[in-house]
């Protein structure tokens, strides 16, 4: 029985649609679903089908054009980011004029944490992913293997309670990606952080718990 | 196709189109405004400096001359207005009895006038006492005669008997250097001072009493013609019309063959007119130039920013197949929308911005429109080079592949390496040293020379100061901010909180965008800091002229026998009256030269009148002051006496003055102690001043002639109720400094600067605003998308701000204070190389505070707007922004 109180994020008929010109882009329609803590969640579908526009409005990025979301463990959608939910982006999301150490510090600036203590945690993080000895490296002199893996330490810095991935592998190769994976998972393994991975990688959504489908705007939860 | 190019273009491109025609808008419209300002200011010059020439030819006579071939010469010239004939004849002296004594003058002269030559030269002659019509006695000779109108005097003709007159008024000659000019010396020859002793009559009586002196003597008697010509068919440029004069009378003495001679004084005033006019167009260089060159600059920037597009958007033609020639008709369509638009804003600024800088009639609507002809050209020129030229040039030089690759220039750019900045900041030290040392001229307008030149040289010092300047900021923000993290962050706390670490290393890594943004706002504040403190040093120095030309605020002038002095306890008591100084004006006998000198009470002038250090040689004001009152027999005289006497400090120098109880000339002896350049009313010739009581002492007359009052208002509203007051005074004058500023001879300092300091200011805050707003523009990309990303890490409002306001505030900071300081050394070395503009040179920069404080207010409120516009373009929705990484 689950504890809705206890939910990272709740969404019931949520639906979003966007206007292009005079067309009107139903990107999501009647999502229902529920992340709980721990959940390892991968949502497969093909390019356009509502993966991206079901993981922001998950992370309060956007908004529904009808539907409820909340999230009942968490709090408002205000209070969201930086410390409870985290993104990882595919690619390119390092802000391009700060070192490794300071994207990495990012989040916690943003929500007030001094400058030393930020900086100590951020530092805690990259090293947790190997990445310690490019700390003051900017993202132009990492790969993008690297760049990627310090997304994932700016996300993992904040201890957040929910991590939305979006196409995090979508740009690396193989073994990069299968290593990238590892170290997040990894990571998360002692900690109640629920992970929502949007991907087209099957390796990558076979290591996840579920599976939910997208396709059309049209979200179908599947167990395991 | 080129439809679906122009709708894409003012769809996508809106911005950077508007920036560029806005650039090239601000160009046209400052070279346009300066140009109307010169063309204007040079025919102000012109018309003031003939309306003042109180009669344009006089043309004399020679011994064997036929005055009928003579007159029908003068009056078939072109321009030709009208002539009167004077007659002039030297007489052996002067006498008159008076009060029980004898008064009798050395030599002098007798001039025979018609009635209406007062109308037709109403200059030359102004009534003091008495009647403007009979015998007329000159202001000085009846002085020397003490006589007054009703009074006999003698004319001791020479050669024949004398013969005795009545006089009929007292009058002043202003313009007495003129009408006794030795006619046809050479030029260089030193001046002749006017006679003493002078007479007028009547034609009729001069005829009677002359024509046996001038059959007996005729080498005693002469005659001349005093021409008027039409002024308005004169060219409206100073060195045409001085041309044209010049050519006018050469081509009348070659007709009348030599029979007659031309004294050319409007050509003499034009002369010195045409070298103010030359001064007039290199200030516009000197000042107008460096705001040109800001704005190409920044239309240049604008259009640089969106290379990266122009790359990919002529690879893809490209990839499609499009020609060379079709690139370049695609490419042409924006360069003709950036030029005609920018032209067209800048022509619409400029009509507006005339309005203000100078009085508009038929003569400047006319110059307005050459001028805007002639900057829209330039203009065209200027979108084209901006935008079609590099288009052109990548269209033609780089294959499709190459065209698709954006190559990041890596390393120090070509001026650090070579030091540019160093370069350019000592060669223009050097210029300045030189300049500063050889009293270098930088406008030649020989006497009697039609040519005239401009050493273009001297623009050096100033423009490369300006662009080493800097660049010099430039690297010296370059290679600083890594090292100066620390004191930036603590900078920025305010703004950035605890973001400001990774704001200041988020602006360190950035220190080339950084910096060309200070670069830009320095160049601006360089610019409307030097303009505006030449402008305020200029304008301070156009007073100075005026207050030395006046004396003082208000300066009422009497004489001898109508002493303005009489009136100063009334004049005391009046209100707006701060303080009221008498002085003496007599004249002296210096060996045989006769100056005017001035009686002063030392201790006490400087409180009505200005006593600038530039007056005095050897010491300053209160020096010399001080030391005048310490030797109650000293005397200040001019170089040019010192020289000629070989005086030391606390020589002996004996002075004729006139006598109150005999009316004669006697010795007094004074007390050389120092060298005066300048004085308050003073004459531009050599002049004495004393202290009053000793001369009141010594020749038995306290008259004190001037006064000079000291306003605590508006000075001509004083001078109007100081004109009551003298009224009972006949021929005392009353003069204000604002009338003879505005109506001071046409030099380069009676041309108003407030209107081109005004443009300046616009134009400057401009600048600041393009340059602050270029630098977000050019990082528009890359904002968007940290903005994206910082949202969604979960970055407030504030925070995601805080990085562009702590941009803005490096760039105009860095900017401002480096402008700044560039611009008060920019206006130093304007000062200098331009010393021939000012009379006398100025002491020290005058720092215009109201206009800096007003530069800083609008550059903040410029910047502001420049970040929330940036602002407004940088939050576009952040999931599409998102979807784009």
């Amino acid at each position: 029985m689950i504890n809705i109180s206890n939910l990272c994020v709740r969404m019931a008929d949520v639906r979003r649609t966007y206007l292009q010109g005079r067309t009107s882009i139903h990107a999501l329609v009647a999502a229902t679903c529920t992340v709980a803590p721990r959940e390892r969640i991968a949502v497969v579908g093909p390019s356009g089908s509502g993966k991206s526009t079901l993981l922001h409005l998950m992370g309060g990025i956007d908004t529904p054009t009808a539907g409820l979301i909340a999230w009942p463990a968490l709090g408002e959608r205000e209070t969201l980011r930086p410390f409870k939910v985290a993104f990882v982006f595919q690619t390119m999301s390092l802000i391009s004029s700060l070192t490794a150490l300071e994207n990495a510090a990012l989040p916690l600036l943003l929500a007030g944490t001094e400058v030393s203590e930020a900086e100590q945690t951020a530092f805690e993080a990259l090293a947790a992913i190997g990445l310690e000895a490019a700390a003051d490296k900017l993202p132009e002199e990492l790969s993008g293997g690297q760049a990627q893996r310090v997304a994932v330490a700016r996300a993992l810095a904040s201890h957040p309670r929910l991590i939305l991935a979006d196409e995090p592998t979508g740009q690396l190769d193989h073994p990069t990606a299968q290593q990238l994976f590892d170290v997040l998972l990894d990571c998360l393994e002692e900690t109640d952080t629920a992970l929502v991975v949007a991907t087209h990688d099957a390796a990558v959504a076979r290591r996840m718990n579920t599976v939910w489908r997208v396709h059309h705007g049209r979200l179908e939860v599947q167990e395991r | 196709m080129i439809n679906r190019w122009l709708r894409g273009l003012f769809t996508n491109r809106a911005g950077r189109l508007a920036g560029a025609a806005a650039g090239v808008a601000l160009t046209v419209t400052l070279l346009a405004s300066m140009g109307i300002f010169l063309a204007s200011s040079s025919v102000t010059m012109t018309q003031r400096a003939v309306a003042e020439v109180p009669v344009d030819w006089q043309v004399q006579f020679n011994s064997n001359a036929d005055e009928a071939t003579v007159r029908d010469a003068v009056v078939s010239t072109p321009g030709y207005k009208s002539l009167q004939t004077v007659e002039y004849a030297n007489v052996a002296g002067l006498s008159a009895r008076t009060g029980g004594t004898v008064q009798t003058t050395g030599p002098g002269k007798v001039l025979g006038i018609s009635p209406r030559y007062g109308a037709a030269f109403p200059s030359m002659i102004r009534l003091l006492t008495g009647s403007d019509q009979g015998i007329l006695v000159a202001q000085q000779t009846a002085a020397n005669l003490h006589v007054k109108e009703g009074d006999k005097v003698t004319i001791m003709r020479i050669g024949l008997l004398p013969v005795q007159v009545t006089v009929d008024g007292v009058v002043e000659l202003p313009y007495a250097d003129f009408l006794f000019q030795a006619i046809g010396v050479p030029s260089g020859a030193a001046p002749q001072a006017p006679p003493d002793n002078v007479l007028l009559l009547p034609q009729g009586a001069w005829y009677r009493i002359f024509d046996p002196q001038a059959q007996q003597r005729p080498d005693t008697v002469q005659k001349q013609f005093h021409v008027r010509l039409f002024h308005r068919r004169l060219p409206t440029d100073p060195t045409a019309a001085y041309t044209n004069v010049i050519h006018l009378a050469n081509n009348l003495e070659a007709r009348v063959a030599g029979s007659a001679l031309v004294g050319n004084n409007l050509a003499a005033r034009l002369a010195a007119v045409r070298a103010d006019a030359l001064y007039a167009r290199v200030l516009f260089l000197f000042l107008g130039l460096p705001g040109a060159i800001l704005g190409i600059l920044l239309t240049l920037s604008v259009t640089a920013s969106g290379r990266r597009h122009l790359l990919q958007e002529q690879a893809l033609l490209r990839v499609r197949g499009a020609s060379t020639g079709q690139i370049i008709r695609y490419e042409s369509t924006e360069a003709l929308i950036v030029g005609v638009g920018g032209i067209l804003l800048g022509a619409a600024l400029t009509l507006a911005a005339r309005n203000i800088l100078v009085q508009t009639s038929a003569l400047v609507n006319r110059l307005s429109l050459w001028w805007l002809a002639a900057t829209a050209t330039a203009g065209l020129l200027l979108a084209t080079s901006a935008v079609l030229f590099p288009a052109w040039r990548q269209a033609r030089r780089n294959t499709v592949t190459a065209s698709r690759a954006l190559v990041r220039i890596s390393g120090n750019p070509l001026w650090k390496k070579l030091y540019l900045d160093v370069l350019l900041l000592g060669f223009a030290v050097f210029v300045y040293w030189r300049t500063a040392q050889s009293g270098y001229q930088v406008v030649l307008a020989p006497e009697g020379v039609p040519q005239i030149s401009v050493h273009y040289e001297a623009f050096i010092a100033p423009l490369c100061f300006w662009l080493g300047g800097v660049l010099l900021a430039r690297r010296i923000w370059e290679n600083g901010a890594p090292r100066a993290r620390r004191p930036l962050s603590g900078l920025l706390r305010g703004i950035a909180g605890n973001l400001s670490t990774v704001v200041t290393a988020s602006l360190e890594r950035q220190r080339l965008l950084v910096g060309r943004g200070i670069a830009l706002v320095a160049l601006a504040f360089a610019f409307a800091v030097s303009t505006a403190v030449f402008n305020t040093t200029y304008n301070a120095q156009a007073r100075v002229d005026a207050e030395l030309t006046n004396g003082s605020d208000v300066t009422v002038t009497g004489s001898t026998g109508a002493p303005a002095g009489l009136q100063l306890e009334e004049i005391r008591k009046l209100a707006n009256v701060e303080a009221a100084q008498p002085m003496m004006h007599r004249f002296a006998y210096v060996g045989s030269d006769l100056q005017d000198m001035y009686g002063i009470d030392p201790a006490h002038i400087a409180e009505a009148a200005r006593m600038s250090n530039a007056y005095f040689a050897g010491g300053s004001a209160s020096e010399s002051l001080s030391l005048l009152a310490r030797y109650p027999d000293g005397v200040l005289v001019s170089e040019e006496t010192r020289q000629d006497f070989q005086l030391n400090p606390g020589d002996h120098l004996d002075l004729r003055l006139q006598f109150a109880s005999d009316h004669r000339y006697h010795t007094v002896p004074f007390r050389f102690i120092g060298v005066v350049r300048e004085f308050p009313t003073a004459p531009s010739d050599s002049f004495l001043v004393a202290n009053s009581a000793y001369i009141a002492r010594q020749t038995g007359s306290d008259v004190r002639e001037v006064i000079l009052v000291r306003s605590s208002g508006d000075p001509s509203a004083l001078a109007a109720r100081l004109r009551k007051v003298v009224s009972t005074l006949p021929g005392v004058k009353v003069t204000d400094i604002g009338s003879v500023q505005k109506a001071v001879s046409s030099s380069l300092t009676s041309v108003d600067l407030h209107g081109l300091t005004r443009l300046e200011l616009v134009f400057a805050v401009l600048m600041v605003m393009g340059a602050t707003g270029l630098v977000f523009a050019l990082g528009l990309n890359e904002r968007r998308r940290n903005f994206a990303i910082l949202d969604a890490l979960g970055a407030r409002q504030r925070q995601l701000e805080a990085f562009m306001w702590s941009e803005a505030l490096v760039v105009l900071l860095g900017g401002a204070i480096a402008g700044t300081l560039l611009g008060v050394g920019i206006a130093r070395i304007l000062v200098t190389g331009l010393k021939g503009v000012f009379d006398p040179p100025p002491e020290h920069l005058i720092l215009p505070w109201a206009y800096l404080a007003t530069l800083t207010v609008s550059s903040v409120l410029a910047t502001a707007a420049a970040v929330l516009g940036a602002r407004r373009m940088s939050r576009g929705s952040v999931v599409e922004e998102l979807r784009r990484l």
